[in-house]
C-alpha cells in the first residue's frame, strides 16, 4: 500500500513541476497536437496525419504530440481541451468526427487554432481542411475507362472521404465511357486485409481489370490480390507508395502529401499570418500536396496518348471547368 | 426471508467470507488482494515498458499526475467511468446468475440507437419529460436486445456466450447502417445522426466540466442493484439459480424467469450506458460510439468479484487506466494499446490471487 | 454466356470460401479438442493474433515461412500454457481467463508491432499456391479450388488427423472422457490435469497456426487486429458443429461461404437491400442455426468446470 501512496505523492510533485514547466515552455516553443481516430502504425489515413506531424516537428522545429482515440467520441473533447490548456498553438483533429468536439472547446481557447481534416467547417478558430480525393480518383477513373471495360472499388467504410473519392472515380470513368462498370464493395473494416484481398480476387475473377482500394491497411490485401493475379490485373497505389509491393501491377500512385499542406498552414500560424477566409480545400491545384504520378515499370503502363488526355482533364479540373463530384 | 445469508443454499462468496472470519480479514480479502493484483499488473506493464526503451517510473508518474491534475481531468475520468460502472454493475447480476453475457457492447449500441431515435423525434417537450424518456428508451432497448439471447437460451438452449457475441456484431453493423441511412443527419454529409433536441440533453452537474447526472444515476443504481442482489428475495433467487439450477427448481423457483430477469437487467444497464453516452456526452450517434466499454465492463464486474458496490471502484480504476493511457501517449508517446495488456494482466492477477472467489456452476442441462 | 458467368461466379466463390474458412478451421478444430476435454477457451481471438504477429515477425526477420509458422506455434503454445496454468492448475474460471487472454493478445501484438515494425511497411513473401495435379484441370472449379497454397490444403489433413486422434487413439478416448466423466478418469489412475493441458496446448497451437495463415498464407502483412473477430466466430463454429472435428471443418466452410458471398453480392450492381444486411448475414445465420440444431445434450458434460480431486 505504501508504494501506491508514494507513487501518488511522487505523482503530485511531478505534476506540479510539469505544470510549471508546461507554462514556461508554452511561451518558448511552438506546439502542435494531433488527434487520430485509429492506429498511426496503420498505413493510410492515420499515418498521413502522423507523417504530417513529424514534418511539422522537423521543418518548423515545433514540439509535437499525438493521441490515438479509437472509436471513442466521448474522449475527443477531453483530448482537445488537454492540448489547448497546455498551450498548444495548433491542434489537428484528423477526421470529420472531431468537428463537434472542437467546436465545443474552441471558444474557451481563442489562441489555439483547431484544424479538422475532411471537414468543411469555418467557424472562428475551427477550420476545416479537406483533401479532395475525388479529383485524383477522377483521373484514375479516366485512365481506367480509357484502357479497360470495368474497374472495382474497395472501400474500408462508407464515410465521406471514401465515398467522395469513389464518386470522383465513377464520374471520371463515365465521362469517357457511360457504360463503364464500377462494382463497389465496402469491407466495414480498415484492418481486415484478408477480406480486402478476397473482395479484389472475386472482382478479378469476374473480369474486372482494375481494382482500386481506399481502405487503409485492409487495402494492402487488394494490392496483394492484384500482384498474385498476374501482370494483366492493374491497380493504383493510394495515399502511400506501394509500387515496390506490386511493381508490375501498379499503374500510378496518388500521394496525398498532407504533410506539405499542414506544414504550409502551420507555418502561417506560427508566423501569425494565418487568416483564412473560408475552409481549406487541397486539390490538384496544389501540386505540392496532391501528387499523381505514373509507374513506367508497369506491364501495361499507361500509354502516352492517355497520359496527355489525362493532363488535359487535370488542367480543366484545376481551372474548375470539370466538377469531379457533387458539392 | 429476513436472514437470507444463512439460508441453506448460501452464496459461495458469503460462505467464504465466513470462513475468513473476522471483519479485518474480510477487509484484506476485498481490498488488499485486488490492490495487490493491480500492483502486479503495473509491475508487468513496467517491465514491458522498460523492455521497449521507456522509463516506467516517468510514464506512470506522468499518467497519475495528469489524471488527477485538476477538477476537469477528474471529471473526465468519472465521465469515462460512468458507462463502465453501469455495465459492470449490470453484469454482476448476469454473472451471479451464471449467465455469461458477453453482449454488453451490442446492448450499449442498442441503447444508444434507441436514445437517438427518441431524442431527435419530438419538439416542445420539457426536459423533465424528455430526458427520462430518452433514458428509458435506451434501457428498454438494451434489455430487449439482451432478451433475445435470454429467449434463445431458454427455448433453444443456445449458448448465450455465442449468441451474445453474434448479437454484438449485428448491433454494430445495424448502427452503421442506421447512421449512413435512416438516422443520418439530413443537413450533413457525414455518417452521423442529427443532434439531439436540446431538451433531451442530460444536465451537467459540474460546469464547466462535462460531467453529467449519469454518474449519480450510475452510483444510485449500483447501490440499488446491490440491495436487489443481496437483500431481496428476488435477488436471492437469481443467485440460487446461478449456483445451482437444481436447488432452485427444488425450492420452487423458476429457472427461466430468473435467467430472463438477470439478462434483462444487465442488458438494461448496458442500454443505459449507451443512452448516457448519447444524451450526456456526444449528443449524436456515430458509427462507432464505444471503444469497447462492453468488453471492459466484463473485467470491471470480475475485478469486483461480481459485487455491484465493488464495481464502482473497479469501474473508476479502469477509467483511470483509460484516461492515463491517453495521457501516457500524449506526453510520453507510449502506444496506448499497452493498457489492454495491463487490463489483461489485472484480470489474471485477480484470479491468481484468488480474489475472484465466486465461481459459476454451469447449469447442467 | 450468362450461364458461364454464373458458373464462374460459383467457382470463384468456392475458392474464396475455402481460403476464408482456413483460419476458422484451424481454430475451431483446436477448440473442439479443448472443449471435448472440458475446457472452454474463449481466448481464441487473442491466441490467433499472437500467431499472426509472431509468424509474421519471424518470417520477416528470417525470410523463412517455415520458421514463421514454427514461431507462430511457439507463441500459441506460450499463450496456451498461460491459459492452462490459470484454468487448470489455479482452477480459475475459464471465461475470465479467456477474456484476459484476448486482451493480452490484442494489446501485446499491437504494442510489439508498433515498437518494432511500425515503419517497415514491407511485407513478407507469402506461401506460394500449388496446383494439385489432375484436380486443377477439372472443368470450372479446378482452377479456383486447386490452386491454393499448402496451408489451405492442410486444413483437410488437420481435420482427418483430428478425427483419427479423437476417435481412434486411446489419448483421444481419454481426452473425451475427461470432458464427460473426469472422476472416472481420475479413478482409473490418469491425470485429468495432464490431459486438459494437452488439449489446451493442441487448441492454442492450432489456433495460432490459423492466425499465421492470415499473415503468411494470405495477406503478406501484419495489421493490428487483423483477425477481425475470427476467433469469436470459431467459437460459434464449434457449437454449431456439435463438437465434432468433421463438423467443424464443414461449418467453418459454411461461414467462409457466407463471407465470400457477402463480398461478392455487394459488388453486384443494382442491389435493392443495404449491403450491411450481407455483412450481418453470417451472424444472423449462426443464431438461426443454433435455433435449428438446438442443444441435443451433446455438450461435453463438464465443459467449463474445473476439476477438483475430492
Amino acid at each position: 500500500m505504501t508504494i501506491t501512496r508514494r507513487t501518488c505523492i511522487a505523482g503530485m510533485a511531478a505534476m506540479a513541476t510539469s505544470l510549471a514547466a508546461g507554462r514556461a515552455s508554452a511561451q518558448a516553443a511552438f506546439k502542435m497536437g494531433l488527434l487520430v481516430p485509429g492506429s498511426v502504425a496503420e498505413e493510410g489515413w492515420n499515418r498521413i496525419a502522423y507523417d504530417a506531424l513529424k514534418r511539422v516537428e522537423k521543418e518548423l522545429g515545433a514540439e509535437v504530440s499525438y493521441v490515438e482515440l479509437h472509436d471513442n467520441p466521448t474522449a475527443f473533447e477531453g483530448a482537445f481541451r488537454n492540448y489547448a490548456s497546455q498551450g498548444y498553438d495548433v491542434v489537428l483533429g484528423h477526421g470529420f468526427q472531431f468537428q463537434d468536439a472542437a467546436l465545443n472547446v474552441a471558444p474557451e481557447f481563442p489562441d489555439t487554432v483547431f484544424l479538422i481534416s475532411s471537414s468543411y467547417i469555418y467557424e472562428g478558430n475551427v477550420i476545416g481542411l479537406n483533401t479532395d480525393s475525388s479529383e485524383p480518383f477522377y483521373l484514375m477513373g479516366v485512365i481506367a475507362a480509357k484502357t479497360g471495360k470495368s474497374a472495382g472499388l474497395i472501400g474500408g467504410m462508407e464515410i465521406p472521404p471514401i465515398k467522395q473519392s469513389f464518386e470522383g472515380f465513377i464520374n471520371g470513368a463515365k465521362s469517357v465511357d457511360p457504360n463503364f462498370e464500377v462494382p463497389q464493395v465496402y469491407l466495414n473494416s480498415f484492418t481486415d486485409a484478408t477480406a480486402g484481398k478476397e473482395a479484389a480476387l472475386s472482382m478479378i475473377a469476374r473480369g474486372v481489370g482494375i481494382v482500386v482500394p481506399n481502405a487503409n491497411a485492409a487495402g494492402l490485401g487488394v494490392i496483394q490480390a492484384a500482384r498474385e493475379s498476374g501482370p494483366k490485373v492493374r491497380t493504383f497505389s493510394v495515399y502511400s507508395d506501394y509500387t515496390e509491393i506490386a511493381p508490375q501491377n501498379i499503374l500510378g500512385t496518388y500521394l496525398a502529401d498532407y504533410g506539405q499542406g499542414i506544414v504550409r498552414i502551420v507555418s502561417e500560424v506560427k508566423g501569425g499570418n494565418f487568416k483564412p477566409e473560408s475552409n481549406i480545400v487541397f486539390g490538384l491545384k496544389d501540386p505540392d500536396v496532391m501528387k499523381f504520378s505514373y509507374n513506367d515499370g508497369a506491364t501495361d503502363a499507361v500509354p502516352a496518348d492517355v497520359r496527355s488526355y489525362v493532363d488535359e482533364i487535370k488542367t480543366k479540373i484545376v481551372a474548375g471547368e470539370i466538377v469531379t463530384r457533387q458539392k | 426471508m429476513a436472514n437470507i445469508e444463512s439460508g441453506p443454499p448460501v452464496a459461495v462468496a458469503a460462505e467464504q467470507f465466513k470462513q475468513g472470519g473476522r471483519l479485518a480479514s474480510r477487509m484484506v480479502a476485498s481490498v488488499a488482494l485486488p490492490a495487490a493484483a493491480v500492483l502486479v499488473a503495473l509491475i508487468c506493464g513496467a517491465v514491458l515498458l522498460a523492455a521497449s526503451g521507456f522509463n516506467p517510473w516517468d510514464v506512470f508518474t506522468v499518467m497519475l499526475a495528469g489524471v488527477f491534475q485538476d477538477m476537469r481531468s477528474i471529471a473526465e475520468v468519472l465521465l469515462k467511468a460512468t458507462p463502465l460502472i453501469l455495465i459492470g454493475v449490470g453484469l454482476c447480476v448476469a454473472f451471479r446468475c451464471s449467465i455469461w453475457n458477453i453482449g454488453a457492447e451490442g446492448q450499449l449500441y442498442a441503447g444508444a440507437v434507441a436514445a437517438t431515435a427518441v431524442g431527435v423525434a419530438f419538439d416542445g417537450l420539457t426536459a423533465w419529460v424528455y430526458v427520462p424518456l430518452v433514458i428509458v428508451a435506451g434501457a428498454l432497448a438494451g434489455a430487449a436486445w439482451a432478451a433475445i439471447a435470454g429467449l434463445l437460451k431458454i427455448y433453444f438452449r443456445a449458448s448465450e456466450i455465442v449468441t451474445t457475441i453474434m448479437l454484438n456484431y449485428i448491433a454494430i453493423i445495424s448502427t452503421s447502417y442506421l447512421v449512413t441511412g435512416p438516422l443520418r443527419d439530413a443537413a450533413a454529409a457525414y455518417p452521423q445522426s442529427a443532434r439531439l433536441v436540446k431538451e433531451a440533453w442530460m444536465p451537467r452537474i459540474l460546469p464547466p466540466t462535462r460531467l453529467h447526472v449519469g454518474i449519480l444515476i450510475a452510483l444510485m443504481l449500483a447501490v440499488a442493484v446491490y440491495v436487489f442482489l443481496f437483500r431481496s428475495s428476488k435477488g436471492f433467487a437469481v443467485r440460487v439459480v446461478g449456483i445451482s439450477p437444481h436447488a432452485a427448481r427444488y425450492a420452487g423457483m423458476s429457472v427461466s424467469r430468473n435467467i430472463m430477469l438477470a439478462i434483462c437487467i444487465s442488458g438494461a444497464m448496458a442500454g443505459l450506458a449507451g443512452a448516457f453516452e448519447i444524451a450526456g456526452v456526444t449528443r449524436r450517434l456515430y458509427q462507432n460510439i464505444s471503444p469497447g466499454y462492453g468488453f471492459e465492463g466484463i473485467a470491471v464486474a470480475l475485478l469486483a468479484n461480481n459485487n455491484p458496490i465493488g464495481a464502482i471502484f473497479s469501474g473508476v480504476l479502469f477509467a483511470v487506466l483509460r484516461s492515463g493511457s491517453e495521457l501516457m501517449q500524449i506526453t510520453a508517446q507510449v502506444p496506448q494499446v499497452l493498457v489492454s495488456v495491463i487490463q489483461g494482466i489485472v484480470i489474471l492477477s485477480v484470479v491468481g490471487f484468488g480474489v475472484y472467489r465466486y465461481r459459476a456452476v454451469r447449469p447442467s442441462e | 454466356m450468362e450461364d458461364l458467368a454464373t458458373l464462374g461466379f460459383i467457382a470463384t466463390t468456392l475458392g474464396a470460401t475455402w481460403r476464408l474458412a482456413t483460419p476458422l478451421i484451424f481454430a475451431a478444430i483446436g477448440e473442439v479438442f479443448s472443449e471435448r476435454a472440458g475446457v472452454l477457451n474463449i481466448g481464441l481471438e487473442g491466441v490467433m493474433l499472437m500467431g499472426a504477429f509472431f509468424g509474421f515477425a519471424a518470417a520477416f526477420t528470417s525470410g523463412s515461412i517455415m520458421l514463421g509458422l514454427l514461431a507462430a506455434i511457439a507463441a500459441g503454445l506460450a499463450m496456451g500454457l498461460l491459459f492452462a496454468v490459470f484454468t487448470i492448475t489455479v482452477k480459475a474460471d475459464q471465461i475470465v481467463v479467456g477474456a484476459a487472454i484476448n486482451l493480452i493478445g490484442l494489446g501485446l501484438t499491437a504494442f510489439l508491432f508498433r515498437t518494432y515494425f511500425v515503419s517497415t511497411g514491407k511485407g513478407v513473401e507469402i506461401a506460394r499456391p500449388i496446383a494439385v495435379p489432375w484436380l486443377v484441370d477439372l472443368p470450372l472449379v479446378g482452377e479456383a479450388l486447386f490452386r491454393q497454397n499448402a496451408l489451405v490444403y492442410s486444413t483437410v489433413l488437420v481435420a482427418l488427423l483430428a478425427v483419427f486422434v479423437l476417435y481412434k487413439t486411446s489419448f483421444g478416448l481419454t481426452l473425451r472422457a475427461v470432458g464427460e466423466h473426469p472422476k472416472a478418469v481420475d479413478v482409473a489412475g490418469r491425470s485429468v490435469a495432464l490431459y486438459r493441458y494437452g488439449a489446451v496446448l493442441i487448441c492454442c497451437s492450432l489456433t495460432a497456426f490459423g492466425g499465421a495463415f492470415l499473415t503468411l498464407g494470405h495477406s503478406n502483412q501484419f495489421v493490428e487486429g487483423i483477425t477481425s473477430g475470427r476467433g469469436f466466430i470459431a467459437l460459434a463454429v464449434v457449437v454449431f458443429a456439435r463438437w465434432s472435428p468433421t463438423g467443424a471443418f464443414f461449418v467453418a466452410l459454411l461461414f467462409g461461404l457466407f463471407y465470400s458471398l457477402q463480398l461478392q453480392l455487394q459488388a453486384q450492381p443494382g442491389l435493392l437491400v443495404p449491403y450491411q444486411l450481407f455483412q450481418a448475414l453470417p451472424y444472423i445465420m449462426t443464431i438461426l442455426a443454433l435455433m435449428l440444431v438446438r442443444n441435443k445434450g451433446d455438450t461435453p458434460a463438464m465443459l467449463g468446470v474445473p476439476f477438483r480431486k475430492s
